[in-house]
């Protein structure tokens, strides 16, 4: 079945949600996971309260030509935003080094050592809260430039453009650090 | 508030199908939805035609006590 259709089923009786529950679920659980650094249990709970809101204001869902993941992956989005803030202490999101290199490398940076990743680490901690999810979105978590502009609801040209002036701002930084 | 760390692993952190596998019920998730979807969305002190209906009830009621002693 078309999945527009399954989504109209689902607006008139919550029960046929279960088919979107089904097929998006590891999709949307493996971006929380990965946003929270391997949190399980918390990852777990974060899902299903993705999934209760989007059940909740699904009769709202408007299909405006985007893939009905990214929906979901906006409902993910704040509600990862929403745990962070929750916590009183500061909470650790590991990062490999090779995601870090990876940020470097699209900045056209070579020969990089240890502590200039340290000083990258201290850079993207100090960004704002939306310029380091758009760096994690493109960088830690790999999803094209179509993926995050289906997300933000913006034109694929604009997300590469957004991306591309904050690399120049954390390589400028970068600079004055070093 | 997040906070970046630096790891000496090389891979990023993956879940596995198992650890997935616990967490998926939608069964639980339409039972929760279905209890919250359900409750009475006005308290009935804010509804004024069951809060009347409520009050000559009770009225009538304590009339009839009344009369009865």
């Amino acid at each position: 079945m078309l999945e527009s259709k399954q989504i109209e089923l689902a607006k008139k009786d919550h029960r046929y949600f279960g088919v979107l529950y089904e097929r998006y679920f590891e999709q949307m659980y493996r971006f929380i996971f990965k946003r929270l650094g391997g949190n399980e249990e918390a990852s777990g709970d974060l899902v299903q309260q993705t999934f209760m809101k989007a059940m909740a204001n699904i009769a709202k869902y408007e299909d405006r030509g985007l893939p009905f993941s990214a929906w979901l992956y906006r409902i993910a989005q704040n509600e990862v935003n929403m745990f962070f803030r929750a916590q009183k202490k500061n909470y650790s999101v590991e990062i490999t080094d090779r995601q870090l290199l990876s940020v470097l490398e699209e900045s056209g940076e070579e020969g990089v050592t240890q502590e200039d990743l340290d000083q990258l680490i201290e850079i993207i901690n100090n960004l704002e809260d939306s310029q380091a999810d758009l760096l994690e979105l493109r960088f830690f978590q790999g999803l094209s430039f179509k993926e995050i502009a289906d997300i933000y609801g913006v034109s694929e040209a604009n997300a590469k453009m957004k991306t591309y002036r904050l690399l120049e701002k954390i390589k400028n930084n970068w600079k004055n650090k070093s | 508030m997040r906070k970046f760390k630096r790891t000496s692993e090389t891979n990023p952190t993956e879940p596995s199908k198992e650890q997935m596998a616990r967490y998926k019920d939608f069964a639980t998730l339409s039972h929760q939805y279905e209890r919250i979807a359900k409750r009475p969305k006005k308290p009935i002190y804010k509804d004024p035609k069951l809060f009347l209906f409520l009050l000559i009830i009770g009225i009538v009621f304590l009339l009839l006590f009344w009369n009865e002693k």
